[in-house]
């Protein structure tokens, strides 16, 4: 009973394409978690940084009746909050967890805040279907059994996310940049003597952080759910950082990590006539993290100058 | 952390004069970031509220000022407020202390609310199968029990730390949302109440601790005046025993050899591996003790509180967990502080839905204030305006090979024994990874 609603679930279609949206919400903040602790920048803000984005999409998508103005608006505004988190921990050079904890709080504080400003305590409303990120259908390619419905009629930021996937993936390993943001992260003090400048690498990732998690954010409200509500990340950035541990710290490891906690997402969602519960297999991205951590299979490490800030001229 | 460096000056000291206001003079100077800190972020919180209310500059002005009226009448304005406000400290301290004790380890506890949460659904667990059990039997089951199941859950983070080298930020993180889950799973399944939606079975009432009003009345009270109206009191012996906890966090610290060892570690790991310390069996004992405080806040909070049962998804968005990190870092790590910071942080939760019905500010400003005062704790404002500030004046150069020395000179301020001692956590970090 239990393997045959198993095998039913895991060859639907729908299984896969929930699959691949949940691992987009969880890989855009993932991914920019990824640029910040690969420059030696720890960042558990991306959760914040999510929620901010969220809100500003909607928000400024209302506002300005655009949407696309809406999707930038919340990568601004997931900047923004990433911009505090390198000011407080590069100049400043603060505990990175504290900061990362406060722009979390501050986050959920900003957006309940202005949101019961807005409307009086009422919650905002759903938001019109011109005002939410369209799904793309790849003409024929889209009648594909299976396959057609898994990957040609996704959400549009799905495929944004894969090029940006790509993307950074070269930039970190196959380019003159990428080499230099993964020696800030590794050993700063060289890097800066090889003449590169320490702080405004770290600046720029911690930033891209703060503008993939806004995008995660606006993918959540504008794409998924189709309206803000408080808190309604709800661990999304938490998944998105174990993502990255359990990743590796690589690109493509972080983007597996995704992938398979967004299954993990749709299966929690689609086993629950076999009796088991939503909320056990919610923990499962977080033991396979601690099984990683562990080392059972292979040991996780971050890269050396992780969450060090720089002093120029120690050792 | 303050200690060695306050007992140093002490001996240095001649007259019983001098000595005090050298005690007057290091406590100002111990308590000028922190408070530095909750003022800047009130007048930013002031200033959120100026920005989002209406009218002219005055008007804003006022608005400002009547939110934050109600937020004191609503915290600390009469006796029954302070005791709503003690309702939130009391488990707030036992979060606290968890936070605090394995800061001072040189660890960083986010795991207080993943810990506090095992602890309250090990209780309920508990309590709900053993409704027959007489109170003198039931209620130290229940808190030891509680205990027992945060220590474990700060344990494991604790072990991964010590043995494996796994940083316990991220396992903290990751097994408070296993907490989260797996207790959600037990509201809504195994444990949930027929009747109820959502939630657990109360408690049975011999588990259950009474009031401090009543408790006084029925037992002082027969000798002494009794409280009229003890039940508009709401707060129970969850803060007695809180204030036990801070004694016993203290002695640790301060009077036993292990608070002396994991003191040495969290400052100075290869010292304290030189000296003989086992750092791994002292890293696994402070997060198990760790989890143990904050398991019993758990357990006191569902075991003190109306209506003794937990409700679907309490954990996830509780916020006593964080608000200890809060606390813990506000407190500088001392006992005394832990105390003021939760009564502080305790008085803005309770204030600020006084402040949201009076003065139509959103209770969510409170948020942005506790977010406000941990930047200002992590960025360590206040030194760092002291030692830019000579720095603008005198030298203009880049801080290259020279400015090594220079930094030497600008940073031999009184303000730096503290600095040293915030700063020594990411210095640990960097250390405790090359195992």
């Amino acid at each position: 009973m239990f393997f045959q609603v198993l095998y039913r679930v895991l060859t639907s279609a729908d299984l896969w394409q929930a699959a691949l949206v949940f691992g987009t919400l969880y890989l855009l903040p993932a991914l920019g978690g990824l640029m910040s602790e690969r420059s030696g920048v720890v960042n558990i803000a991306m959760e914040g940084m999510m929620l901010t984005g969220a809100y500003a999409a909607v928000a400024t998508a209302e506002a300005t009746k655009s949407l696309w103005v809406g999707v930038i608006g919340a990568m601004i505004a997931g900047g923004l909050m990433a911009l505090i988190h390198a000011v407080v921990s590069i100049n400043f050079k603060a505990n990175q967890i504290v900061s990362g904890i406060a722009i979390n709080i501050f986050a959920l504080g900003l957006t309940n805040y202005l949101v019961f400003i807005q409307t009086q305590g009422q919650g905002l409303p759903s938001l019109p279907g011109a005002l939410r990120l369209p799904t793309i259908s790849w003409g024929p390619l889209a009648n594909i059994p299976f396959l057609g419905q898994v990957l040609f009629q996704q959400n549009i930021i799905f495929y944004v996310a894969l090029l940006i996937l790509a993307g950074i993936q070269f930039l970190l390993f196959h380019t003159n940049i990428g080499l230099r943001i993964r020696a800030v992260g590794e050993h700063p003090q060289a890097a800066d003597t090889a003449g590169v400048n320490v702080r405004l690498v770290r600046y720029l990732c911690v930033i891209s952080s703060g503008v993939l998690s806004g995008l995660g954010g606006a993918f959540l409200s504008l794409g998924i759910a189709g309206i803000f509500s408080s808190n309604i990340t709800a661990g999304a950035g938490f998944i998105a950082l174990a993502a990255v541990i359990f990743g590796k710290y690589t690109v493509l490891g972080t983007a597996g990590a995704c992938l398979l906690f967004g299954l993990g997402n749709g299966l929690a969602v689609r086993m629950q006539d076999t009796g088991i519960s939503p909320y056990l297999l919610g923990t499962i991205p977080y033991i396979l993290t601690l099984i990683a951590l562990v080392g059972l299979v292979g040991r996780t490490t971050p890269p050396a100058a992780d969450g060090i800030p720089y002093e120029p001229g120690t050792e | 952390m303050a200690v060695p460096t306050s007992q140093h000056s002490e001996s240095k000291e001649q007259t019983p004069g001098s000595n005090f206001l050298a005690w007057i003079r290091r406590t100002g100077v111990s308590i000028a970031g922190p408070v530095f800190a909750v003022v800047l972020a009130m007048v930013a919180g002031g200033i959120v509220i100026m920005i989002t209310s209406s009218g002219s500059l005055s008007d804003r002005f006022s608005a400002a000022i009547s939110a934050y009226q109600a937020l004191y009448q609503g915290s600390f304005g009469s006796l029954q407020s302070i005791s709503f406000t003690l309702v939130i400290v009391g488990p707030l301290i036992f979060a606290g202390i968890s936070v605090a004790i394995a800061y001072r380890a040189g660890l960083f506890n986010i795991g207080a609310e993943g810990q506090l949460a095992v602890g309250a659904i090990t209780v309920s667990a508990i309590g709900l199968h053993a409704t027959h059990w007489p109170g003198w039997l039931l209620i130290p089951t229940l808190v030891i029990a509680g205990a027992l199941a945060g220590a474990i859950w700060g344990g494991i983070a604790g072990a991964l730390k010590a043995w494996r080298g796994a940083h316990e930020v991220v396992t903290t993180i990751m097994l408070n949302w296993i907490a989260f889950y797996v207790a959600d799973y037990l509201i809504n399944g195994p444990l949930k109440d027929p009747n109820l939606a959502n939630s657990t079975s109360p408690l049975p009432s011999q588990g259950t601790f009474p009031i401090i009003s009543v408790f006084y009345n029925n037992t002082l009270g027969t000798f002494l005046p009794k409280i009229p109206t003890p039940q508009t009191y709401l707060v129970d012996v969850t803060f007695i025993f809180a204030i036990v906890a801070l004694i016993v966090y203290w002695f640790i610290y301060a009077r036993t050899t292990f608070g002396y060892e994991i003191r040495v570690i969290g400052q100075n790991p290869k010292a304290a591996r030189y000296a003989g310390i086992p750092v791994r069996w002292n890293t696994f004992a402070v997060m198990a003790i760790a989890g143990a405080f904050a398991g019993l806040g758990g357990a006191f909070r569902l075991m003190g509180q109306f209506p003794y049962y937990l409700n679907g998804s309490s954990f996830s968005i509780d916020y006593v967990g964080f608000d200890a990190i809060g606390v813990a870092l506000l407190g500088k790590t001392t006992a005394i502080g832990v105390f003021f910071a939760a009564l502080l942080f305790g008085g803005l939760r309770q204030g600020a839905g006084l402040m949201q019905l009076n003065a139509n500010v959103p209770s969510d400003l409170v948020f942005i204030i506790q977010a406000l005062v941990l930047f200002s704790i992590a960025a360590n404002f206040l030194p760092a305006i002291q030692r830019a500030w000579p720095r603008w004046l005198t030298f203009r150069r880049k801080p290259s090979l020279a400015a090594a020395g220079g930094d030497v000179a600008v940073v031999d301020l009184p303000e730096d024994k503290n600095e040293k001692s915030t700063d020594a956590v990411s210095h640990v970090d960097n250390s405790t990874e090359e195992e």
